[in-house]
């Protein structure tokens, strides 16, 4: 069993900039979700994701081993912030936002994967996944931010009311419109509010 | 009608983010209040939902940044 699994991200950063690359596997695959998908609303692009996604922990990757890096705050925070910033970078840049469409013209936002589960359930899920995160693009910037900065990046409130310049009321606010109103558009869209989709 | 207030709290609270004293306060309003109890489970649902609607990246980008990271080991 491999020893670096139950430790705090704190510790394997640690060991990480000591120079223990297995350290550093554990951070990548317990934050790469995460990364991708803040990316990934963003960008709208699978590929462009992954590249900005790598192009992120690069950036991790020079600053720990730099002696940079700032052991205050929390590493998820930190590298999905890092994230955060190169894809709105990206955004400016393109000034648009590409939607790819598959060979089989399905988006690629339904490309996702499931644990063992019935073809049927799977699909429900994949489906409902998908169009959630259709959704969560439909939110206003403020709100979908917010969003994405509490969920994906797990930053607190206060740490997104410091990075985006308002109150910490604010920041609660607009969270709380996002959920409400992906809510309503859920409903709207006729997607299933079944607790048995939320289970992995 | 819940309060503004409470909501942000209802909101602090799935997040985990709420002080201890706040979270027994409403936790014990849960019980007298149907309809804060009920908003919260929703706010509960949501979350679990968020947290299925996360993508994996390619194994093949994420063994890039491992390799890349190995690369930099190797020349010092």
């Amino acid at each position: 069993m491999n020893t670096t699994t139950q430790m705090s991200d704190s510790a394997l950063v640690s060991l990480y900039i000591a120079g223990n690359e297995g350290a550093f596997e554990q951070l990548v695959n317990r934050h790469k979700n995460k990364v991708y998908t803040t990316i990934l609303l963003i960008v709208k692009d699978s590929y462009t994701a992954e590249d900005l996604m790598q192009d992120a922990f690069i950036k991790a990757i020079h600053t720990m081993k730099g002696g940079r890096y700032n052991e205050e705050g929390k590493f998820s925070s930190w590298i999905c912030r890092i994230a955060h910033n190169l894809a709105i970078d990206h955004f400016r840049k393109e000034k648009r936002s590409p939607v790819i469409t598959l060979e089989d013209g399905s988006n690629v936002f339904n490309t996702m994967s499931f644990a063992e589960d019935s073809i049927e359930s799977r699909q429900i899920k994949e489906d409902t996944h998908a169009r959630l995160r259709e959704l969560i693009q439909t939110l206003p910037q403020a709100q979908r931010e917010v969003l994405m900065m509490r969920h994906y990046a797990e930053m607190s409130f206060q740490e997104i009311a410091d990075a985006t310049g308002v109150s910490i009321n604010t920041a609660l606010g607009r969270m709380r419109y996002a959920l409400i109103n992906l809510r309503k558009k859920m409903l709207k869209s006729n997607i299933a509010y079944d607790t048995n989709l939320y289970t992995e | 009608m819940i309060q503004t207030s409470t909501q942000n709290e209802l909101i602090q609270y799935v997040y985990d983010e709420l002080a201890d004293d706040a979270c027994a306060q409403l936790e014990s309003a849960f019980l007298q209040d149907s309809e804060l109890a009920e908003g919260c489970s929703d706010l509960l649902m949501l979350q679990n939902l968020l947290d299925g609607a996360l993508k994996s990246p390619n194994e093949r980008a994420v063994q890039n940044i491992l390799n890349y990271s190995k690369s930099l080991s190797l020349q010092t």
